[in-house]
């Protein structure tokens, strides 16, 4: 039996786009287990993006609940949102949103001070998790304009992971990368997973839905289907026959 | 033609082009652009004003001039006899009359003499010229107008200036003329150009016929009224103007070479103008001084903004410049951009001025007594408009032209080459300062141009503050300072009595219990040989003197070989402490050595200093002034009042000075009571709208990065502390410099302001608790201010923040 780690009761989201409301998401019950890596998936339009950042307390839900443990967070303020992402949540991003102003080492001290006053500490598990991404040294200094895609998204991931959080949210994180940097990002991932990192991750990318355990199927705004694929291993061809089935099935 | 035409359409479809491009900035930046206009407003209202003031509002001296066909030259004479009377008439008619100089001369006859009355709670003290009503109107030269009239038949019609609550028609006032208290009926108010204030020297009081009779019968009686019946009032208009200084002078140097003995008042032109606009020249001064470095502020936030736009949307450039806009085009979109802003704000700014100016006006008539119509000025207007709108202009046209220069493939870059270079001032390994300070202080370093914007309107901010503390200081709560700079020595009473009493008046008033100090500071006139008529006072001890920084510059004379003169005099004439200077006192020359220079506004710097036997050298002294300092609590007119009666026709008339003083100092305190809340007001107007473009714009261009921070964890107040903090080190650095260079500067600047009224050193004394207090609440109402403009934090999500909704 596996922990739940976050779960979700009548989650629903609307916009009012003109006057018209648009139901994005409709009343997803959904339990989310520590270690998992779940992978949503859904064609564009579909709500995977928006229920990624409603259950990690980016976004409020217009309706129903979000337990993360015993803390209810849809009834949490935004500054008790943002307390609960600096603690239990961090994030991967398309666009990858490193703050250009600041040097790739103060890009991440800027997330893991926020937690942890200790700053050696930081310090420290900054340049290990930097080190678990190959980003060399000499790069620690130099400012995200200054640095390949592929590296700035691993900058990304270190600064997602300084401080241990208990879920790791991804919102397609190789959109906008080459496939071999792509690659590199999904094997960074799949290896914190392996170390027992919940990751939580949007994508429309087969080749990157292969890497999670446990796929979610969204169409409009509903969890339509649900396949399990087991522990990821390399050259598990079997894997993506039976992912490709289930989205087949999920009319993909 | 058909050249023309292809020019102008070709011409017409570049603008049009750019007109797109400005609409569209517009758009995006509509609160930038409303703060810009809201102080371009400010400085449209602001030039207009001084503009107003400081061309048109003198132009109205002339025209009230040329309509009365006033003198460019006064004098007031009055001797004993009539035969002595017709003997000076003759004497001035013949000097007048072979000068080539003059143009016209009329003389008649008027009473002239030393009086006081009350006014506005304190007294008013001058030499008056009593003119009966038909003379006055109706003199073909220095006519004098009654502005107001009423039914009243007898009594008097008072200078405009005097009009108040207490001097209004069908009142009584008291003038004292001597020892006698004469009352009158107030019948109406005259405009007199050149004598219609205390200020000028002499001053008009005209009679109704009855009384004019009855105060000559009085004066021809031998009463001890200091008012002579037989006067002369001789009134000068030159082919020149310009003349009128030296004209004056040489007049009163033969009368007094001939006539010694003759009581000789008057004054001229240039003296008159600028005794009568000392306010309009402050508030002028201040005003244009306030009006331009609001411009400088508004430019520099002008020539920010555009340097923003252009790195924030370099790619959009890129586009621009890729698909075919030339860089004329770009550049002429900004122009459109901030010229239209700031013509939609200058036209109704300077618009504004004529409804804020009566205000001003009102205040200005009652400092100047000469009655002014406003009327639309197209002049000023234009040339408001024509300063603004070319500094615009040049401002824009400076701070676009990179773009210019701008590499279509560079600007798609977004100007990536400029990012090699960045270097991290601020490692958060390194630092030791909590998180929150080194993120907003890794901002501070990463604004130049924000920064270079808060320290140049923080600047200009501190001055003001500074100005506005030290007038607040030495004007509005303690005076004194002020009274000791504009009037010299100031004591509680001072009586005129004649020569003869001088040893049992000391005796007397040394043992009255009431008395503190008593010292000799009499007037005379004195006539520097190579130039004017000089005001001067007569010590015996220059210790005894309650103001001893009347002396600027070397020190007050000692023996009967020195002499102090007035600063602003002596720099005209190019003479300096050490030199000699050969003087006339009645009628004989004499040399003697400059000890120091002093300053007293009171004869516009035509003032100077001599022991008693100095002036004795030469001199005669029928009368004498002497200053009473009095114990606290005394009552200084019950005082008076004793002496006069002890005294009886010895004393030929005694001032409260401390009333007199109270009563011409009280305009300047409102004038800079007012000034000093317009600047404050005015100050936190300009922090908060450049605040509020800095914070905007800050808000446009790390919006991603808050909403990066938000989704890392950070609160909300977390960010608007961040934000805020991060203009706070140029706000604090610039206000501490600020401060401290505005105390250093500030008195060489209000010298330069005052320099008119002969102020050529200001003795303010710099309050440095309230400055740094002052400091301390700037920084503190900056900070309050950022908080508040970034709040703004609080209302984006960070989903919203990211994806730049």
């Amino acid at each position: 039996m596996q922990n739940i780690l976050l779960k979700t009761e009548n989650l629903s989201k609307s916009f009012s786009n003109g006057g018209v409301m648009q139901h994005v998401l409709k009343n997803i019950d959904l339990e989310l287990y520590q270690g998992d890596f779940t992978v949503i998936m859904g064609a564009s339009g579909a709500g995977k993006s928006t229920l990624l950042y409603a259950v990690s307390g980016m976004d409020t839900p217009t309706l129903g609940t979000i337990m993360f443990a015993d803390t209810e967070i849809s009834a949490l303020s935004q500054d008790e949102l943002a307390v609960f992402r600096r603690k239990h949540c961090g994030f991967v991003f398309q666009q990858i949103y490193l703050i250009d102003g600041m040097s790739l080492m103060d890009n991440v001290l800027s997330a893991g001070l926020l937690v942890n006053k200790d700053k050696k500490a930081v310090v420290d598990r900054a340049k290990e998790l930097f080190a678990s991404v190959d980003i060399s040294e000499e790069l620690y200094e130099k400012f995200p304009t200054q640095i390949s895609g592929g590296e700035a998204q691993r900058v990304g991931m270190v600064r997602a992971l300084i401080n241990q959080p208990e879920i790791l949210f991804a919102d397609e994180p190789t959109g906008a990368l080459n496939s071999q940097t792509g690659l590199d990002v999904l094997n960074t991932l799949t290896e914190f997973n392996n170390q027992g990192q919940s990751v939580v991750m949007v994508t429309h990318d087969m080749r990157s839905a292969r890497r999670g355990n446990r796929i979610l199927y969204l169409k409009d705004g509903v969890i339509t289907g649900e396949c399990n694929l087991g522990t990821y291993r390399h050259g598990d061809m079997g894997r993506h026959e039976k992912l490709s089935a289930f989205l087949s099935e999920m009319g993909w | 033609m058909k050249s023309f035409l292809h020019s102008y359409l070709k011409w017409g479809g570049r603008m049009k082009k750019a007109f797109i491009i400005a609409c569209s900035n517009f758009r995006k930046s509509k609160g930038q652009m409303i703060s810009i206009a809201a102080i371009m407003l400010i400085v449209g209202m602001m030039l207009n004003l001084w503009l107003i003031l400081q061309f048109d509002y003198k132009k109205n001296f002339d025209r009230n001039h040329d309509k009365l066909n006033a003198e460019h030259v006064m004098l007031a004479v009055s001797v004993n006899s009539e035969k002595e009377r017709d003997a000076v008439r003759k004497l001035l008619a013949g000097i007048m009359e072979r000068d080539g100089r003059t143009d016209d001369f009329y003389m008649d006859e008027a009473m002239f003499g030393y009086g006081s009355f009350e006014c506005n709670g304190g007294a008013i003290n001058s030499n008056f010229i009593y003119l009966d009503r038909e003379t006055a109107v109706s003199r073909p030269i220095g006519q004098i107008e009654i502005v107001e009239d009423s039914d009243e038949t007898s009594g008097v019609y008072m200078p405009f200036i005097y009009k108040s609550e207490d001097i209004a028609i069908g009142k009584e006032v008291k003038i004292t003329i001597g020892t006698r208290e004469m009352c009158y009926t107030v019948c109406g108010f005259t405009n007199s150009v050149m004598a219609g204030s205390n200020n000028c020297s002499v001053c008009e009081l005209v009679l109704t016929e009855d009384k004019y009779k009855e105060l000559k019968k009085m004066a021809g009686q031998g009463e001890n009224m200091l008012v002579s019946e037989n006067g002369i009032l001789c009134s000068v208009r030159l082919k020149d103007k310009a003349d009128c200084e030296n004209y004056y002078a040489m007049l009163q140097n033969k009368l007094r070479t001939k006539y010694p003995s003759a009581g000789i008042g008057g004054n001229y032109y240039t003296m008159v103008i600028q005794a009568r606009y000392i306010s309009q020249m402050i508030c002028a001064g201040i005003i244009s001084a306030m009006a331009f470095l609001i411009l400088l502020i508004a430019l520099v936030i002008i020539a920010s903004n555009i340097i923003n736009y252009i790195q924030e949307n370099m790619k959009k450039l890129g586009v621009l410049k890729a698909i075919g806009y030339t860089g004329n085009q770009i550049i002429g979109a900004f122009q459109i951009q901030f010229l239209s802003v700031s013509l939609t704000a200058v036209i109704p700014g300077a618009s504004l001025s004529y409804c804020i100016f009566p205000v001003i006006n009102e205040m200005m008539i009652s400092q100047t007594g000469i009655p002014y119509q406003m009327h639309f000025l197209p002049v000023p207007f234009l040339i408001t408009v024509g300063i603004l709108v070319g500094a615009v202009f040049l401002t824009v046209w400076t701070a676009v032209g990179r773009v210019k220069k701008l590499e279509p493939i560079i600007a798609l870059r977004q100007g990536i080459q400029t990012h090699n270079f960045k270097k991290n001032h601020v490692r958060l390994e390194q630092v030791r300062l909590p998180l929150n300070g080194a993120l907003a202080l890794k901002t501070t370093f990463g604004s130049a141009k924000n920064n270079v914007t808060i320290c140049i309107s923080m600047l200009v901010v501190t001055l003001v503050l500074a100005f506005s503390a030290v007038v607040t200081e030495n004007v509005i709560f303690d005076i004194d300072t002020f009274i000791n700079m504009i009037v010299g020595e100031t004591t509680d009473s001072a009586i005129n009595i004649t020569h003869d009493i001088e040893d049992e008046f000391l005796q007397i008033v040394s043992a009255d219990e009431r008395v503190e100090k008593v010292y000799l500071y009499s007037a005379a006139k004195v006539s520097h040989v190579d130039g004017e008529i000089l005001e001067a006072t007569i010590i015996d001890n220059y210790e005894e003197l309650n103001n001893q920084n009347v002396i600027i510059k070397g020190r007050f004379p000692k023996y009967d070989n020195e002499i102090a003169i007035a600063a602003k005099y002596a720099k005209r004439k190019d003479i300096d402490v050490g030199d000699e200077i050969v003087v006339a006192i009645d009628g004989t020359e004499g040399t003697y050595l400059i000890s120091g220079f002093t300053q007293v506004t009171n004869q516009l710097g035509l003032d100077c200093i001599l022991t008693r036997d100095g002036y004795m050298k030469f001199g005669h002294v029928n009368f004498m002034t002497y200053s009473i300092n009095l114990k606290d609590g005394t009552d200084v007119d019950a005082f008076n009042t004793d002496m006069e009666a002890r005294f009886g026709n010895n004393i030929n008339g005694t001032i409260n000075v401390d009333a007199v003083v109270y009563a011409g100092s009280l305009v300047y305190v409102q004038l800079m009571t007012m000034i000093v809340i317009g600047i404050l007001i005015l100050s936190v107007c300009v922090i908060a709208f450049v605040l509020y473009l800095l914070v905007r714009t800050r808000l446009g261009n790390k919006k991603q990065d808050y909403g990066i921070m938000k989704s890392m964890g950070f609160t909300t107040k977390q960010l608007i502390i961040q934000n805020s903090i991060s203009f706070m080190p140029p706000v604090i650095l610039s206000t501490i410099i600020g401060l401290f260079v505005s105390s250093v500067v500030i008195n060489p600047l209000i010298a330069v302001f005052l320099s008119g009224i002969g102020i050529v050193k200001s003795t303010f004394r710099v309050p440095v608790g309230t400055i740094i207090v002052e400091g301390v609440v700037t920084v503190i109402i900056t900070f309050l201010i950022l908080c508040f403009m970034s709040r703004k934090i609080k209302k984006l999500s960070p989903h919203a923040l990211l994806t730049g909704e």
